[in-house]
């Protein structure tokens, strides 16, 4: 394993506030720990908080990027892994946003110790439909649909052609270059993750949870429903769900007062 | 003069003149405002719109776009200049825009919708072309880095990517091994049998090196009957060992029915000296292979 502060580096982890708990926040796909900056405020009176981005994801250093690795949703777990180690974290309190909520739930299998509570913020385990058993909200070609969009908003957001002419060699020097909007980034690098995100399924994972969960769902939430809440609480060992009467999947941000005050009273 | 301009505005057309989608959303994305273009161009009547969410606009991958990109753009900066989402139009058509919003202190999203769907053929075009591109590049590196008849990657490409297994070795303080390896008689091969035989006898070497070789090890063709091997953690005995297996390997191959011979000249390295060093070595111990009677191994003094 690397060393500390290489994966500080790498993972652009930032430190905040202080007490007794220590609460490590997930950003989801799309964005970075930007996405916290509502609820911030107030838990950092009360918590220590550690931020941090995962690697292709906002000022992470992008050339620790691995194909391969960050195909699927173990990659983003080591991540975390990586974090709670260089930072020899114990009995964290993991707040993660969307997928992150997933990665979270396989890193605290993974290493149990590192965890003592797992907050998922619109979480679901699969997002694809197996009908009749399960119904995660899409089909394969919305997400192939998806990946399609992205591509087509890539053009504009970054050099989309430029490393072809450059050849494939050279794509390192261009990484790190990206307009400064906190969810652009390299397109390859997004593609991945959204595939990552959106073909895993992690179901059979909830049975196993080692530690206490907290589960927001967000009344009308497009990418995850009530009914995912309801089967994630049913599956899960030891489980709260709490519905926030909302509109998005962002609760977080749109939020993060009703947010905070759950989070707390849950905590203690 | 200001009364004229007062009068000059009210009769002025309002926003349902625009060539283009402008919508308002509350907090709750409910829709309180949608102007003409949703009835005339998108068959989308105003008044059914209002009081609907926004999301119903959209098709699902645009939502999950949305929720992905836009709303955290929007909640984080406010405003999102330019992005490029479908919806579904009065006749269940699919219909490409760009979209402009930005978001108020209320919450309240102030959307702007253009037709996209010229720019996005554009844009399919140009992901075609990229695709196309790509496999062509690929084609292109391979036949620029293969050599044809072997299959084993050329003396170009050896010398492409040995400075990196040499540099690898010094960091890690691993013993390399490189081995130069050339076919004994083969100008008589040639020359009794022609030239199709001698072909024959090169590619069966070349697929017989390729499945011996470890996945890390680099093969080459380096010239017209020699052949190069360098081998990443591999000590002095290692390479004696693979070199007599070597010996084993090519007598398979036969011309006329009698076994072919290689000799092999064989340097070791720390990762102290480059290619050109190591190959200058192996080449004089392949020449002392060869005055030895050929058939042999020797190793770089």
């Amino acid at each position: 394993m690397s060393c500390s502060n290489e994966i500080i580096k790498r993972n652009n982890v930032t430190i905040l506030g202080s007490g007794e708990k220590t609460l490590l926040l997930a950003h989801g796909f799309g964005c970075d720990q930007n996405m916290w900056r509502f609820m911030l405020p107030a838990l950092t009176d009360h918590y220590r908080v550690i931020l941090f981005d995962y690697v292709g994801s906002g000022k992470s250093d992008l050339s620790h990027f691995d194909q391969s690795r960050y195909s699927s949703l173990e990659g983003y777990a080591q991540d975390v892994l990586e974090v709670c180690d260089a930072l020899a974290l114990q009995d964290v309190i993991f707040v993660g946003h969307s997928v992150s909520s997933m990665i979270g739930l396989i890193a605290s299998l993974q290493t149990p110790k590192f965890f003592s509570q797992l907050i998922m913020i619109c979480p679901s385990p699969c997002f694809l439909n197996f009908k009749p058993d399960y119904m995660g909200g899409f089909e394969k070609s919305d997400l192939v649909e998806l990946l399609d969009l992205m591509d087509k908003n890539y053009l504009g957001w970054a050099n989309y052609l430029a490393p072809l002419v450059m050849g494939a060699n050279n794509s390192e020097k261009l990484i790190g270059e990206l307009s400064g909007s906190f969810c652009s980034t390299d397109p390859v690098i997004a593609k991945t993750f959204a595939n990552a995100t959106f073909f895993s399924d992690c179901r059979h994972l909830l049975k196993k949870a080692k530690h206490p969960v907290l589960l927001f769902q967000s009344s009308q939430d497009s990418l995850a429903s009530v009914a995912i809440g309801n089967y994630m609480q049913q599956q899960l060992p030891d489980a709260q769900l709490q519905i926030v009467e909302a509109e998005g999947h962002c609760l977080h941000m749109t939020h993060p007062n009703i947010i905070n005050q759950m989070l707390r009273e849950y905590i203690g | 003069m200001v009364n004229t301009l007062d009068n000059a505005n009210l009769d002025a057309p309002g926003p349902d003149a625009f060539q283009c989608g402008a919508l308002i959303t509350d907090k709750n994305r409910t829709i309180i405002y949608a102007n003409a273009y949703f009835s005339e161009e998108l068959n989308l009547q105003v008044a059914s719109l209002l009081g609907t969410s926004s999301d119903d606009l959209f098709t699902v991958s645009s939502k999950i776009f949305i929720e992905s990109y836009l709303m955290p753009l929007l909640l984080h900066e406010k405003k999102c200049d330019e992005i490029q989402l479908a919806l579904i139009d009065g006749n269940h058509k699919r219909i490409s825009i760009m979209v402009s919003a930005k978001m108020d202190d209320k919450g309240q999203i102030y959307w702007s919708l253009f037709s996209a769907t010229k720019r996005d053929k554009l844009f399919a075009e140009l992901l075609d072309t990229r695709k196309k591109l790509e496999a062509q590049a690929k084609i292109l590196h391979s036949m620029s880095s293969t050599d044809e008849l072997t299959g084993l990657m050329n003396r170009r490409e050896i010398n492409l990517r040995a400075p990196e297994l040499i540099n690898q070795a010094k960091r890690f303080t691993h013993t390399i091994a490189l081995l130069m390896i050339d076919i004994d008689h083969f100008k008589e091969v040639n020359d009794t049998y022609g030239h199709l035989e001698g072909d024959r006898v090169l590619k069966e070497i070349g697929s017989r090196l390729k499945t011996f070789g470890r996945q890390t090890d680099l093969i080459a063709r380096f010239g017209g009957e020699e052949f190069i091997m360098l081998l990443p953690d591999t000590d002095a005995t290692d390479a004696r060992l693979l070199a007599q297996r070597l010996h084993n390997l090519m007598s398979e191959i036969e011309v006329n029915n009698s076994p072919v011979t290689v000799s092999i000249g064989i340097t070791m390295s720390d990762g102290s000296r480059n290619l050109e060093v190591l190959i200058k070595q192996a080449d004089n111990a392949l020449y002392n292979a060869k005055s030895n009677g050929r058939n042999r191994t020797e190793f770089a003094q």
